[in-house]
């Protein structure tokens, strides 16, 4: 049966982000005032085909950026960091190329900035394409 | 009443029950008794039409039994692994669907969840200008003669 279930792919895309700490970030503020989730699943975004993508944007929370970086570095773990920015000691940009989950690529995006205001945003993808080349798209100039 | 029918006896009765047979009134235990005349060796040839008609009632209703009970058994499987596969996505739909939620509040609207996702995707991405803006910052003359003025005075 599992078997089964493992080759319609289901059991992959049930657990990707669920071994993850970042999944408790949009648990615990997802659904808070002044934050903005998305979900997206299967869908095409611009030119990008993402298999599921997940954001959130929270809005002058300092707690929830050291929340979120607690979660990074936690997820850190096997993980190949593409990018960070550090800003006064503390790293207000990660990007993070997570090992692939069945075929599935991952990544995780954060970043904070404070003006005008402070300004969170953290984003998780899979995609069936190469994770180098998602990055590629996402970080062109916009 | 029993009447039972003895071979090379009483072909007479035999014939008379599958008369009334084809006639669609005999009872049930009358068409038995029929079947297990039919049913004997060594009938005379006259007996070999109605021994046909009923053989293959019989052999049908055999048939059917055995062909039926595999696939009816397969068709259990299938229909169950079905219901978990159709309840796993009903399952996935609801947890993985697409929305957007701003201030607690859901909106399933494509167009707006996707404008808030590139939205949040433009917010990462412009990190880029950031990080270049500091690169330049560190150019900058002004700063740097600022940042030496301080040890102009020791």
């Amino acid at each position: 049966m599992l078997a089964l279930l493992a080759g319609l792919g289901i059991l992959p895309n049930l657990n990707a982000q669920n071994d993850l700490q970042i999944s408790r970030v949009f648990e615990v503020y997802g659904e808070k005032k002044g934050s903005v989730m998305v979900e997206l699943t299967d869908e095409m975004l611009d030119g990008y085909d993402f298999s599921l993508f997940k954001s959130i944007t929270i809005n002058n929370n300092l707690p929830a950026a050291d929340f979120i970086r607690k979660c990074l570095a936690k997820d850190e773990a096997g993980a190949k960091k593409v990018k960070q920015v550090v800003s006064n000691g503390v790293p207000t940009s990660i990007y993070l190329q997570l090992p692939r989950k069945g075929s599935l690529y991952r990544l995780i995006l954060f970043n904070e900035t404070y003006k005008p205001v402070q300004k969170i945003t953290l984003i998780y993808i899979e995609s069936k394409n190469d994770s180098e080349d998602v990055l590629k798209l996402i970080l062109k100039k916009k | 009443m029993k009447i039972v029918i003895k071979h090379k006896t009483d072909f007479s009765k035999a014939d008379r029950l599958i008369e009334k047979y084809y006639d669609g009134l005999t009872t049930v235990e009358e068409e038995k008794q029929i079947q297990h005349f039919l049913s004997q060796p060594d009938l005379p040839e006259r007996f070999e039409v109605d021994k046909e008609i009923f053989g293959y009632f019989d052999h049908k209703k055999k048939k059917l039994h055995k062909s039926i009970l595999p696939y009816f058994r397969w068709a259990s499987v299938a229909a169950l692994l079905a219901a978990i596969v159709f309840s796993l996505q009903i399952y996935m739909n609801t947890n993985r669907s697409n929305y957007a939620c701003i201030d607690g509040k859901k909106i399933y609207d494509v167009h707006q969840i996707k404008s808030q996702a590139l939205e949040s995707l433009q917010d990462v991405s412009s990190k880029t200008n950031e990080v270049e803006d500091g690169f330049k910052n560190l150019n900058d003359h002004q700063l740097i003669e600022q940042q030496l003025d301080v040890f102009s005075g020791l």
